[in-house]
Formats: structure tokens, sequence, C-alpha cells
């Protein structure tokens, strides 16, 4: 039985109902389903999860990041991806011969990349695999939890601010944007605004039509 | 040990005016500090208290890292101008005492469990004290650990009580503390109304305990229904700015 409206917000602890399938940011205790973070609920069919409004990043396999190298070790480079573990990208994805060649000649401490997760272990450790360069241009930082909407269903906002901005833009799930070229300034106030009023309906529209004005103005 | 010169309760009503059982006036802000994962501000009565929470971030020093779980520190600071003398600045028995309680309440409700390696820190700056500051520091900081979206089981809501010129009365002020017979913090996690932080300072007996302990409790609860209506609006807010 549900005790919560799909939509609602929620704070953690609060209870869900009982005896119902629960997802993501849930947890029970008996029959009992509760929140255990504070965000919105979403009801599909029998099943309950919450839509978290903060939160850092967890690496996940197949998520595309952005990262920086920090630090160069024998055959492999270690990457900050923003999130609590280690990250580390294998020699082998750029040289057949990573123990001998100098790595410095690929990848350089302070370079950003972006990449996708290969493989998470059970502390949350994770490998890198398909780097890029990223040469040039900014990265900004929104909440991670956010990512999604900034990206929007089947990419539809990421291709609406790339196309009235001209930039060329990588999103990384971690909360890191890459943003390069053209109108930054617009871009990044356009990123902005989605970060912050994530969580209304018609965002899309708004968008579209701020980025309208602005682009003309 | 009460002096006979302040007359702490007059006529059933304390110096305040308020009840046996009343708390003190409490508002709680969510989200007030911009570069802090989560933060929380609490004034609660005179009181003043400030909550950042950082992290789960990479933990150093690295002897402290566990492959099961994340590691939760507390730092709990008392500023120079917050007590009437200045507070000379740094840590101390008292402050290093209350940060270990405060740690451990608030890692009995925080899941560790999904940040192995982890650290999460949790800031409790004190801005101005008037007795208390352990109950509302523990309650701002579990309402800045929501706000930091980490996983948690329950908010901590905290409350004391005390026993005053022979009354046990709820949420002790400064005079109160000072002069009065026993003080007795208390928190809870109210879903299961276990307790996760109790401490003593001063005489009671058995029966009276019973009553600090249970007058306490129902204070906590009534705290965390304002914790839960500062979390509920601040997500309601950004929903409602369209």
């Amino acid at each position: 039985m549900l005790h919560v409206k799909n939509g609602e917000a929620v704070i953690p602890g609060q209870l869900l109902g009982e005896k119902i399938w629960h997802g993501i940011n849930c947890f029970h205790e008996g029959d009992n389903v509760f929140s255990s973070t504070q965000g919105i609920v979403r009801v599909e069919k029998d099943r309950v999860k919450i839509i978290p409004s903060a939160g850092g990043y967890i690496p996940k396999e197949g998520d595309l990041v952005i990262g920086v190298i920090t630090e160069i070790l024998t055959g492999r480079w270690v990457v900050d991806i923003r999130s609590p573990c280690l990250c580390a990208l294998r020699g082998e994805e750029v040289t057949r011969d990573p123990l001998t060649t100098d790595l410095s000649k690929y990848f350089k401490a302070g370079d950003v990349i972006s990449a996708k997760i290969s493989y998470v272990d059970e502390v949350n450790s994770c490998q890198l695999t398909g780097p890029w360069k990223l040469d040039g241009g900014i990265i900004i930082d929104v909440n991670a939890k956010r990512v999604p909407r900034v990206v929007g269903k089947k990419r539809s906002m990421l291709n609406i601010i790339k196309d009235k901005t001209g930039c060329k833009i990588v999103v990384g799930q971690n909360g890191w944007i890459w943003i390069k070229d053209n109108k930054v300034k617009l871009a990044i106030k356009t990123i902005r605004k989605i970060e912050r009023e994530a969580q209304t309906r018609g965002l899309t529209n708004r968008i579209t039509e701020m980025l309208d004005k602005e682009a003309d103005g | 040990m009460a002096k006979d010169d302040v007359e702490l309760i007059k006529n059933g009503k304390r110096l305040d005016g308020r009840k046996f059982d009343d708390l003190r006036k409490i508002k709680i802000e969510v989200g007030v500090l911009k570069r802090a994962v989560g933060s929380a501000y609490v004034e609660w009565g005179k009181n003043k208290v400030m909550a950042g929470v950082y992290g789960p971030r990479e933990l150093h020093p690295k002897y402290l890292r566990d492959p099961t779980k994340a590691h939760l520190r507390c730092i709990y600071n008392l500023a120079p101008f917050s007590v009437e003398d200045r507070k000379r600045p740094g840590p101390d028995r008292r402050s290093v005492e209350i940060s270990k309680v405060s740690a451990e309440a608030l890692s009995s409700v925080v899941m560790l469990e999904k940040y192995p390696n982890a650290g999460i820190d949790v800031f409790i700056e004190v801005l101005q004290a008037d007795a208390g500051t352990r109950c509302v520091g523990l309650t701002a900081a579990s309402v800045a650990l929501a706000d930091a979206g980490i996983p948690m089981r329950d908010l901590v809501p905290a409350c004391a009580a005390g026993k005053v010129s022979g009354e046990i009365v709820l949420d002790l002020m400064k005079e109160e503390d000072n002069l009065g017979e026993c003080d007795l913090p208390l928190a809870i996690i109210p879903r299961k109304k276990e307790i996760v932080l109790l401490q003593m300072d001063g005489k009671l007996t058995k029966d009276e305990f019973k009553k600090a302990c249970g007058l306490a409790v129902d204070g906590a609860m009534k705290v965390y229904e304002m914790q839960k209506e500062a979390l509920l609006s601040s997500i309601n807010n950004v929903r409602i700015e369209e």
C-alpha cells in the first residue's frame, strides 16, 4: 500500500508504503519501505523510487565522465573524476607497451579527458576506457544528480543548447561539463538555469525561449 | 545547586515565562552555505549554530579508511565570541568530547556502507551559545546531512531536559543550566524512538530520570517535526520557482 503520491517531496526516513516494490534511494525494514534521501517520489506501476535533489557522484559502469589527470604511475594514470574513490586509466588504452613508453607523451598531469567507465569494483574504484583528450575550453561544475536534466530525453536539451550557442559541449555523468568555442557565457548561463530549475515542468520550452531571446540580443 | 538569591521558578513559570514542558523558539534554515555540499542554520532561543557537510570525499589520513564503510568525522567548535568571556580558540577537552558523541550519534543513521573508503566531514560551528548547544548542533548537522543528499535511515533530532529548583523541565536555558541541579541532553531516532546520545550532568533519582527522559523524547519529537518542515519547504521552494 502506498502512502505517498507521485511527485511528492520526501525526507530521509519517511514511510513510503508497505509491501511495495522499491527502486533507488529506498530501503526496507520488514514490510515497510522508507526513503533514504530527500527528493521527489516517482511511482511507476507498483514500484516506487526517489529522485534525489542532491548528492555526490558514485561511478557506474558505462557512464561517460570527464576527468582530470592527476598523476602518472608506471603503466597507468590516476584520474580525478570527482568521486571519493580511486580511478585509473590503463596505459594499454593508448599504447601496446605502456611500461617502457613515456606515458606523458599522451596525457600529462592536468590534462582534461573524457572517457567511459569500463569497470567498477566493490569499493567503487574504477577503470576508464576510450580516453579522449579535450583541448582548451573550460569545465563547469554542476550537481551530479541534475545531469540527466541537462542532457534531456534523447539528448534533446543538450542539442538545443549546442544549436543555439554553437558551443562544443561534453557532459560527464559525474557533473563536470566541458564547454568550448562561441557563446560559452550563454551556454553556462543556460546550464546554471537548468540546474536551478531541474525539478520544474516545461523546462525545455522555457530554455528554448530564453536562448532565442538571448541569441538575438 | 540552586542559589537562594535567584528564583528560577516563579508561580509555576520559568524565568522567560515558559511552562515546564515548553521548548524555546526554534528556526531552521536549509542550504545557507554555497561552498558546502549541504548546510543548515539553526536558531534555538539564543543559540545560533551553523552546520556544514563536506563529502563523501577522499579520506585523509589514509589509515582511517575502511573498505567496508565510510568514516564520519564531526567537528564541534565554539566560536571565540560565542560565550560571555572570550573562548580560547581551538579544540579543547569539551569540544573534542562533543565532537565524538555527535559523530557517533550521526553514524548510527547515516548509511555509511554505501561509500566504502570515503570520508564524510560534518562541521558544527556555534556562533552564539546559550545552553544545550550539542542538541542544537546535532539537530543542525542532521538537517545538513539530509541537504547534502547523503543516504540516511532517519534524521536525528535532539533535546535536553533537566532539573531546576526541584522541578523537571524541558530545554534548559543558560541560567537554568548554570544554577540548576541537572542537565540531560538526549538525541533520538524518531521512527524507532531509539536513543543515540544520552549524557547527564548532575544528579537525578530513578523516577526523576524516567520523567526527564520522557520529557526530552517528547521535545525531540517536536524538533523532528520542525526539521521535517524545513527540509520539505526547501525542496518545494525549488519546484515552485517558475
